[in-house]
């Protein structure tokens, strides 16, 4: 099958995506603390043969706990107790370039490479949520700029440790004596505006030799970022026409810094409703935003866009003239997302909350499993994406759903993989092997 | 009602290749184990089934200290390893009543991710994690964008506040916080969600954590330093001390001192288990494991005892000297392991030792006593020390992995077992109900139950 293939993760939301998917008859929010549910969850997804988990995650608690389910475990742990239930699937998990230190994120990660047998992905965020500075001593967020500057740095330093064992440094003879070969084991040396490090890492080089490097941030600072650095990239869109003006602004920017396009994998959010015909898929949908909570709602809107409607007639048409022009906002390209849909669709409030409710701006597609697929194949296959991260409304559920009666039209359509080819994540998204900066280095000394 | 019968809690002390320095030399030994999973599944299913409370592995955020001799440097397989957390994270799915004790350093770390780590290995063992504190006593800070190694008592200061804002991280929501009540909409408890909003000299921290409050109250915090500062912290907020001693005196005096602590927190005896190191060279008869230990310490290459020596002498110019020169003094003071050197120093003062014989009696437990005898010399060994004032447990180390830790299972425990000094059957599937340690109440609901009653 030499046919250009779909890449599908599961994004795992605890208590699915909806913000009201937790209460929703079919969820179990009680068990969004037991590894359990997750085990569950990733072996489904593994006999379905999907790419890969995806974790989100930020160090601190939204301040909105109340109406949803805020609380997640840990992402490295957690995807690290997933490699334990499964073997080929992909494992990737967020961390934030702001609040970690690039040597304890480094070793982390390139030991969930290890344990996992190359499965791993690292989701790169630099936290778009203004909270977690008072979780690290500091009065306030970093902007944007200043964000994205320590995020450079941190790329190279994480890479430049990741590479500092050679692939062939660990010898291992017990008759001479020599464990690792010094001359392929590398101090970075690094020092920058934001780190000094020396190195090496304390682990030898993983079986992807780095992990799959994802991001999620679509400004332009996250754009040219991602042009850059990015393997994979999780973005959010509502129209094909957004999705296309992306897919082709960051596959020109890659080939524009010298890096091949298929290298990088575009993979919009999409958060399905499934029915068996159209009106019970959105009898489905309706049945989710009744479940919507304004008080809820109202806060997520405020975070997207700094307006505070707690009061106003909901059945109102939605105040554009009150947004504040911000380029600063800490969700800067969700912020443009929802203003779009503002100016596109002229919703009430309540619309726009609804809007929302789904998948806080990620594409909600309602319908058939035929309309689902036609959707997926119309963006796949016109310039907007090489895949999906599919966001199911509710779990284990709205997974299954997708599962059983998706995903069989995509194969019968010769768009979606019956088996895996490979093992590590980077053979399921058709990306190379790195090899280490330092291979060259080490040959020019030898 | 008869009291129930005192007995050894034991922890498995998992070094990759096992804790001698030449181990991955060995023929017995898995030489790729620090990268090997497999290995160590193998051993923490061996643990459990022999009923060990736990499995403990240490760590230092850095490779191996840079050797000046690059023959000793690439001779060493120190420094190749997995993270702690996320080897237990995967182990733990693969087990069910063992508790997985992970080395993290205060000094390199940062609360609020180290928090969060640690809950959720709580959470995703059921109840089976351990942290065991360490201010780390090697200069890693160059790979950490600070100017200079802060010095010991600096690291002391922060351990300190680090430790008490993690436990308030833990305590942030209280049990029952979450009602989870689909048709009224509550998801979450207002009332037992607490900030921190702590602003101290090292730290300030708004809170609370986003992992809901551990299956254990809290992970049980171990503790690992024993100078003044660190017999200090443990005393208020450790429940198990591991710790090196050489002899049955110094951890009498050891066990006697940090027990008599206590009270002054408010704690009982029973609240802090100490648990010394006990690197076991087993034999058939004593003459077989002296030639076992003699055997492995044969694999030590004379590179590798330079650099050892090197260290204990934090640099020193030893080229004047040969092995088997009588060992000069050691240092006086260090900003490293305070509690090792003075140690080191007293078995160069009490032995009279040459050089060799120095390297040769830290190259296997690096300070930990060392027992080379029988199964039933080791049992003694044990057992007089749990007897004896000295001991509530024992982290059992290993010198070549896996089959070190093989032999002690099969021939000491059931020895301890017949003696009645080690458990048939787990007591529960949490490593406190293992241990004996209670269940913490919860730091804001104590509060509110103080002011309440006021």
């Amino acid at each position: 099958m030499s046919q250009r293939q779909l890449h599908l993760n599961l994004f795992i939301y605890p208590g699915g995506h909806h913000e009201a998917g937790w209460r929703y008859k079919g969820s179990d929010p009680q068990r969004v603390l037991d590894i359990g549910y997750y085990q569950d969850l990733a072996r489904k997804a593994e006999a379905a043969k999907f790419d890969a988990l995806f974790l989100a995650d930020g160090p601190a608690l939204a301040d909105n706990i109340r109406y949803a389910s805020r609380f997640r475990l840990e992402p490295l742990t957690t995807i690290t107790a997933l490699a334990a239930a499964t073997g080929r699937i992909g494992l990737i998990a967020t961390a934030s370039t702001t609040y970690s230190e690039p040597y304890n994120l480094a070793r982390l990660f390139a030991s969930v490479d290890h344990i996992s047998g190359g499965r791993v992905g690292w989701n790169i965020v630099t936290t778009g949520a203004a909270q977690a500075a008072q979780n690290f001593g500091l009065d306030a967020h970093p902007v944007h700029a200043d964000r994205y500057g320590r995020a450079h740095e941190f790329l190279e330093v994480v890479t430049k440790l990741w590479d500092s064992w050679q692939d062939e440094a660990l010898v291992i003879d017990p008759d001479s004596g020599i464990f690792a070969d010094d001359a392929r084991i590398h101090p970075i040396d690094h020092a920058g505006p934001h780190f000094r490090v020396r190195g090496p890492l304390n682990i030898p080089r993983s079986p992807q030799g780095r992990p799959v490097y994802v991001q999620a941030g679509s400004s332009e600072d996250g754009r040219h970022f991602a042009a850059l650095h990015a393997e994979a990239i999780f973005t959010a869109h509502q129209t094909l026409a957004s999705a296309q003006e992306f897919y082709a602004d960051i596959k020109a920017r890659a080939r524009g810094v010298g890096r091949d396009p298929d290298h990088i994998k575009v993979l919009p959010g999409i958060s399905p409703y499934i029915g068996s015909t159209t009106a019970e898929a959105q009898a489905l949908h309706d049945e989710f935003n009744a479940l919507t909570q304004p008080a809820y709602s109202l806060d997520v809107l405020k975070r997207m866009t700094g307006l505070d409607l707690t009061g106003h007639d909901l059945d109102a048409p939605f105040p554009r003239h009150l947004v504040a022009p911000d380029p600063d906002r800490a969700e800067a390209s969700r912020f443009k997302l929802v203003l779009d849909i503002v100016d596109r669709e002229k919703p009430t409030i309540r619309q726009l909350l609804h809007r929302i409710a789904g998948a806080r701006g990620h594409w909600v597609s309602v319908g058939t499993p035929e309309k689902i697929a036609d959707d997926i194949q119309t963006w796949f296959e016109n310039g907007a994406a090489d895949g999906f991260n599919v966001m199911p409304p509710w779990l284990h559920g709205g997974f299954d759903a997708f599962v059983e009666h998706v995903l069989p039209i995509l194969r019968r359509r010769g768009l979606f993989r019956d088996e895996y080819r490979g093992r590590t994540l980077r053979d399921h998204f058709g990306l190379p092997r790195p090899g280490s900066l330092y291979d060259h280095a080490e040959r020019r000394s030898a | 009602m008869p009291q129930p019968r005192r007995q050894i809690k034991l922890g498995a002390f998992l070094m990759a290749t096992g804790h001698h320095v030449a181990a991955w030399r060995h023929p017995e030994a898995q030489a790729d184990a620090g990268i090997n999973i497999a290995h160590y599944r193998r051993l923490v299913e061996t643990a459990e089934k022999a009923r060990f409370d736990l499995v403990f592995v240490a760590d230092s955020p850095a490779g191996w200290p840079r050797a000046k001799e690059p023959e000793a440097q690439q001779r060493s397989s120190q420094g190749a390893h997995f993270e702690p957390l996320t080897l237990w994270s995967a182990l733990s799915q693969v087990t069910s009543h063992i508790g997985f004790v992970a080395t993290a350093s205060t000094t390199y770390e940062d609360p609020y991710l180290l928090a969060r780590r640690f809950a959720s290995l709580d959470h995703l063992s059921g109840g089976r994690a351990a942290w065991n504190v360490v201010t780390t006593g090697a200069d890693v800070s160059h790979n950490f964008s600070i100017a200079g190694y802060p010095a010991h008592a600096d690291r002391y200061a922060r351990a300190e506040e680090f430790v008490d804002l993690v436990l308030d991280l833990w305590d942030s929501h209280e049990d029952g916080a979450f009602p989870r009540d689909k048709d009224s909409g509550i998801f979450v408890d207002l009332d037992k969600v607490h900030l921190l909003n702590h602003k101290g000299a090292h730290f300030s921290v708004r809170g609370p954590l986003n992992v809901p409050r551990p299956v254990q109250g809290h992970p049980v915090v171990v503790q690992a330093g024993a100078s003044e500062p660190g017999r200090r912290l443990a005393a208020r907020t450790a429940e198990m001390i591991f710790t090196a001693n050489q002899t049955l005196e110094d951890a009498r005096a050891f066990y006697a001192d940090v027990k008599g602590r206590l009270a002054a927190h408010g704690r009982r005896p029973e609240d802090l288990l100490i648990a010394p190191g006990i690197f076991p060279v087993l034999g058939g008869t004593e003459a077989e494991a002296r030639r076992n230990h003699e055997e492995i310490q044969n694999l030590i290459h004379p590179a590798i005892a330079w650099e050892i020596l090197r260290r204990h002498y934090q640099g020193r110019d030893l080229s004047g000297y040969s092995l088997d020169d009588k060992a000069p003094p050691l240092p006086e003071g260090t900003e490293l392991n305070k509690s090792r050197l003075t140690l080191v120093s007293d078995l160069v003062a009490r032995g009279n030792l040459t050089l060799r014989q120095l390297y040769l009696a830290v190259a296997g437990a690096r300070g930990h006593r060392e027992v080379v005898g029988t199964p039933e010399q080791v049992a003694d060994a044990m057992q007089e020390w749990f007897q004896g004032g000295a001991a509530d447990a024992f982290n059992i180390m290993p010198p070549v992995l896996p089959g070190g830790l093989d032999d002690f299972v099969a021939e000491v425990v059931p020895i301890l077992r017949r003696r009645g000094l080690f458990r048939e059957e787990y007591e529960g599937p949490t490593l406190r109900e293992n241990l004996g340690l209670a269940r913490p109440e919860n730091r804001f609901a104590a509060r509110r139950r103080v002011s309440a009653a006021e």
